[in-house]
């Protein structure tokens, strides 16, 4: 029964198990070809690949892994595999993916060649980490997973250590980063002091129980929820985000950006709908156990996270900067779909995610190319790019645009599905102050294509030609937001079959 | 359901010129040139064969063009015109090809992308006008603001970046709310018959039924976009910024067409969708009509600038197609439409006309002018015959809209107080009075600077070919209403029956 | 047998995180900072034996020995990367080291 139960367990866990040999096999790589290491980004790309096979083989394949719990008649494991995590696994594979290709395409980190072998293998780490945070279900294994993410992460952002800035952001993502694993740590502890177990399942029927402590439950997860705001950027955790992002060298900017957001949503989306979600009503609607009021703290935190990401994006002169308020603002409006605890709005949470994949990275694409010809990522040395380089420039505009969320753009899609669970939810002021603030992101987006197309161009305006694979890596990434902007019935078919979390 | 691909044709003529304009060579300009206009025109042909094909006897939408779009959220791309719809329609795809001639010369610099910009303007202009489906509208409303960023933008004047900012966080904010208003509309109808659905013609029926309260803060959010759109007083400031900053092509697109979009979604959405509140709210709509016609002709008369001054007369025109469309009366309504064809032909003919000696001299105030008329004769005749149906002299265009607005307002049972109708007319006097004055300064008199004598010469032949077809609408319409005022008739008439068919106990 | 009870833990557990984030929110040098994020880790850690001895399960036992890796793996880093930062600016101090506005 126990070996039955493990080898089902490692059928599982596979894709893991994957990349945890490809990590390997990165090492020794790199000691092998330690004179010639043009072939290691190969191997990196290789094994992301595979690894993408195996995700996709998990689909619509259900189960527990290393089942742990023995005082109840269901036996709940450590993971769990369902077609929710296999979808952030996919967004966290083909954010991967372009990294690397992004990684071959940038000066800065080509410039380390001696050390790239341990640049994949620390993106690698990263990519472990996400997959076991995507999938835990055990408080054990998501302190775990999240340090494994965080520790990689630490040492990326300031990997290049070509400018002080690099180093420095590394630092503040460190001294961020420890004390809200710290906090979330101390709250874990309290958890399991209340409940005495770790397994998210058995913590949801134990806080059922309506002797709980409510106010020591309710400390606990905020403490708890420090360590997952942190990760994806929400208020009030979110001061790491512009220094670590403007800091960083752009590949790994763009990564945190999109995969490591993408893996905390998942965490948080589980954690929630897992551990205080008594039951699903026929529309759709999750009921929470009435522990204390979570939605209207989400509520506020994600309100809190647009509006400060937004407003302090209009002052910030530095792109990069300013993509980095921007993706906080982001994560406010991704809240906004948790918010309001139903399935529609999980649609459009993962609807949102596969078109700001698109458009985040597009737009950290753009830049880093312009970054490699003019070493500068200020706005004001955007003047006139529109009229000397017009693929990046017109490029840039359309995720910009995208990003604003008008349309004919994905961008646009992303909105309207947010806006349409928070009017099924009733919610209505909620979204009038979520739109409110598309209008104030709308100011500093535009501010980028002012630069560039309303500043004529002078003499000494460069002209940035991408190389032919770039621009194709370019396109690949354009083409769909246009295309998502028009016909986006694939995105929502595809959201609808991957909302499944596994529950009791 | 029968289905006609006219439209679409009409539609995405535009489209795809716009696509096919980036592939030619940015040096080969003249190409470029007569490329815009072919396309341009050949969606005016096209329009012209609908106009042919319509019957205007019946108020039913025809040509209409269905294909389910996206199914998950029952939207579907749905198209159709009716009288109304057909003459904004007209009057678009007629401007368009004239606004490319316009800029013939002034325009050199990203020529391509201008082309680009207009017909991609084009065709989302014509979306608008012809979306049966109110989220295909919404998308048609907001892309619009993409390509009218540019034009105000990289070809206006001096303070061009302040006036295309303003323009697109004034426009974009209010369509945000409309937006809103949109998905509860749809979330509603999911929740009364099972569907969601953003079809028109259902939203229709459904719409009617929402409570009093509510149904009022959904006509709020409509309304309120749409008045930015007009601009209606106090939401105007953006207006005269964006008009006098923008290129005269895009002054002329600008107040020709895109104007139009918020009068007509008056029309076509906040009426019919919220009776009842469009009835409640009337006297209020209407004392803001009232004030922006008076207002905005005293603020004309300040001017010293003439683009400026038109601008601001143009909230002053729109202000009467405001209180036409709220005194809902049959003559109201039907002037009001006229009222904003009128509109776009003789503001845009002002615009054209000070963008021709803005050409030759770059000054647009009306104090470096004076005594032209022997200079420029013919110029000087054709900006007396834009001036005057601009201000409403019988034999001309604009008679007809105001006169059958004030009319109608006088006989209106929902506004019930000829005051609207006495203030008003007010207006059409300060009109004369602020027109004219300019006019005056600017073609009589001596001529006081003596460089005007070797910059000022009159129409070239492009000019001309611009400005007769306009010339043409604008006595055609002054002398016969007939061929314009049937075609809208039928459809005003079934919007006002609906209206009332929902709110008889407000108008006993 | 006399048994210590869990208050007693439980109180020092927060006196030691409460120490912790103090220091964290107070203390300019990078290392000190660094030394009170371990102070609070080591608070959570004691709350866990003392929670898993009072519930008689072993999973917070089982849970600071891996507490205790991460640590350690986090103290490498973090010194590293302390040390990076040391050989660019001559210093530790969190208020000196600040190209970007905090």
């Amino acid at each position: 029964m126990e070996l039955a139960n493990l080898y089902q367990s490692i059928n599982l866990i596979i894709p893991e198990i994957v990349l945890s040999i490809a990590l390997i096999v990165l090492v020794i790589a790199d000691l092998i070809f330690h004179t010639n290491k043009k072939i290691i980004p190969f191997i990196a790309g290789t094994g992301i690949l595979v690894t993408a096979i195996f995700v996709i083989n998990q689909f619509n394949y259900i189960g527990f892994a290393f089942s742990t719990a023995t005082h109840t008649a269901r036996s709940f494991g450590m993971l769990a595999v369902d077609s929710f995590g296999v979808f952030f696994k996919l967004i966290v594979i083909v954010s991967s993916f372009i990294i690397v290709l992004l990684s071959l395409a940038s000066d800065e980190i080509q410039k380390t060649t001696d050390r790239i072998g341990e640049y994949y293998a620390l993106i690698y780490g990263m990519i472990l980490g996400m997959f076991f945070m995507i999938t835990a279900t055990d408080l054990i294994l998501i302190y775990l997973s999240l340090e494994l993410l965080s520790l990689s992460s630490y040492v990326l952002a300031g990997f290049t250590k070509l400018r002080d800035r690099n180093s420095e952001a590394s630092l503040k993502y460190l001294l961020y980063g420890a004390v809200s694993s710290g906090l979330m740590l101390f709250g874990i502890s309290l958890v399991y002091g209340l409940t005495g177990s770790t397994n998210l399942y058995i913590i949801n029927t134990l806080i059922q129980n309506p002797h709980i402590n409510l106010f020591t439950l309710s400390f606990a997860t905020i403490l708890i929820f420090a360590g997952i705001g942190y990760k994806i950027s929400s208020a009030p955790f979110h001061f790491w985000t512009p220094d670590v992002y403007e800091g960083a060298p752009i590949t790994i900017t763009a990564f945190l950006s999109v995969a490591s957001k993408a893996a905390g949503f998942a965490l948080l989306i589980r954690f929630v709908k897992t551990v205080f979600v008594s039951y699903e009503t026929n529309e759709g609607f999750w009921s929470l156990i009435e522990v204390f009021d979570w939605q209207s703290i989400l509520v506020v935190i994600s309100i809190l996270t647009m509006t400060l990401g937004n407003f302090s994006a209009l002052w910030q002169n530095n792109l990069k900067r300013m993509l980095a308020y921007s993706s906080i603002a982001h994560a406010g409006y991704m809240l906004l779909g948790l918010v309001v605890l139903s399935n529609q709005g999980l649609i459009a949470i993962l609807i949102y995610f596969m078109i700001y994949l698109l458009m985040n990275l597009g737009a950290f694409l753009v830049v880093m190319l312009i970054a490699n010809k003019i070493n500068s990522e200020e706005i004001d040395d955007y003047n006139g790019l529109g009229f000397t380089s017009p693929l990046l420039s017109v490029s840039l505009a359309i995720f910009l645009i995208s990003l604003t969320g008008l349309p004919p753009t994905a961008g646009f899609i992303g909105k309207l599905y947010l806006f349409i669970a928070l009017v099924d939810a009733k919610m209505i002021a909620v979204a009038i102050i979520a739109l409110l603030n598309s209008v104030v992101s709308l100011y500093y987006y535009v501010r980028v294509l002012k630069h560039m197309y309303l500043v004529k161009a002078t003499a000494s305006t460069p002209s940035i030609i991408p190389s032919t694979s770039n621009a194709i890596l370019l396109l690949v990434l354009v083409v769909p937001v246009l295309i998502f902007g028009v016909y986006f019935q694939p995105l929502v078919e595809f959201a609808k079959d991957c909302i499944v979390i596994l529950g009791i | 359901m029968e289905q006609n691909l006219l439209l679409t044709y009409l539609l995405f003529t535009p489209i795809i010129g716009s696509v096919l304009v980036l592939f030619i060579k940015q040096e080969q300009k003249n190409l470029i040139r007569w490329f815009g206009v072919l396309i341009a025109s050949v969606a005016f042909v096209i329009s012209l064969i609908v106009y042919f094909n319509f019957d205007a006897s019946k108020s039913e939408f025809q040509f209409i063009h269905q294909i389910v779009w996206i199914q998950s959220l029952n939207v579907s791309y749905y198209i159709g015109v009716d009288g109304i719809s057909l003459l904004l329609v007209l009057l678009t795809t007629f401007l368009t090809p004239l606004t490319l001639l316009s800029t013939w010369s002034s325009i050199e610099n990203n020529l391509k992308m201008f082309t680009f910009s207009i017909l991609f303007l084009e065709a989302g202009m014509l979306g608008v006008f012809l979306s049966l489906d109110i989220f295909l509208f919404y998308v048609f409303w907001e892309a619009m603001l993409i390509p009218m960023y540019f034009i105000i933008g990289i070809w206006g004047g001096e303070r061009r970046i302040y006036a295309s900012i303003k323009f697109f966080i004034f426009t974009m904010a209010g369509s945000l709310l409309m937006l809103v208003a949109i998905i509860w509309l749809a979330v509603y109808a999911s929740q009364l018959t099972g569907k969601f659905t953003t079809n028109l013609i259902e939203l229709y029926k459904i719409a009617p039924t929402i409570t009093q309260q509510i149904q009022g803060w959904m006509f709020g959010a409509f309304f309120l976009s749409f008045a930015i759109k007009v601009p209606l007083f106090p939401l105007h400031t953006w207006l005269p910024d964006a008009h006098v900053e923008a290129p005269t092509a895009g002054s002329v697109i600008l107040a020709g067409v895109l104007l139009k979009m918020g009068t007509y979604g008056l029309v076509r959405y906040c009426l019919p969708l919220f009776p009842q509140s469009a009835v409640q709210f009337a006297p209020l709509i209407s004392v803001l009509a009232v004030i922006g016609i008076i207002y905005g002709a005293l603020v004309s008369m300040v001017q010293t600038d003439m683009k400026k001054l038109v601008a601001y007369s143009s909230v002053s025109h729109l202000g009467f197609v405001v209180l036409g469309t709220f005194a809902m009366t049959i003559e109201s309504v039907q002037g009001a439409v006229i009222q904003m064809v009128n509109h776009g032909l003789s503001t845009g003919a002002l615009f054209l006309l000070v963008g021709v000696i803005y050409e030759r001299t770059h000054r647009r105030d009306i104090a470096y002018y004076g005594g032209i008329a022997k200079i420029v004769p013919v110029y000087s005749t054709a900006l007396l015959i834009a001036s005057l149906s601009s201000i409403g002299l019988p034999g001309l265009n604009g008679f007809i809209g105001e006169f059958l607005i004030l009319l109608g307002s006088f006989k209106s049972q929902v506004l019930d107080n000829w005051w609207y109708t006495v203030f008003a007319a007010s207006g059409v006097i300060f009109a004369a009075v602020y027109l004219l004055w300019m006019y005056q300064r600017i073609v009589f008199g001596v001529v006081k600077n003596p460089d005007l004598k070797n910059h000022l010469t009159d129409f070239n032949k492009r000019e001309l070919i611009v400005l007769i077809p306009i010339f043409v609408f604008i006595v055609w319409i002054g002398i016969y209403p007939s061929t314009f005022l049937n075609l809208t008739e039928a459809a005003s008439q079934s919007i006002l029956n609906h209206v009332s068919s929902f709110t008889f106990d407000f108008l006993k | 047998m006399l048994s210590i009870p869990i208050e007693y833990y439980l109180i020092l557990s927060a006196f030691m995180f409460i120490v912790g984030v103090t220091g964290v929110l107070i203390r300019r040098n990078a290392i000190v900072v660094f030394m009170c994020i371990e102070l609070m880790l080591n608070a959570a850690n004691l709350s866990l034996v003392a929670f898993s001895s009072y519930h008689g399960n072993p999973v917070g036992q089982i849970f600071v020995f891996f507490v205790m890796t991460v640590a350690a793996a986090e103290a490498t880093v973090g010194l590293a990367i302390i040390i990076a930062i040391f050989r660019n600016k001559l210093t530790v101090n969190v208020d000196e080291i600040n190209i970007f506005k905090w």
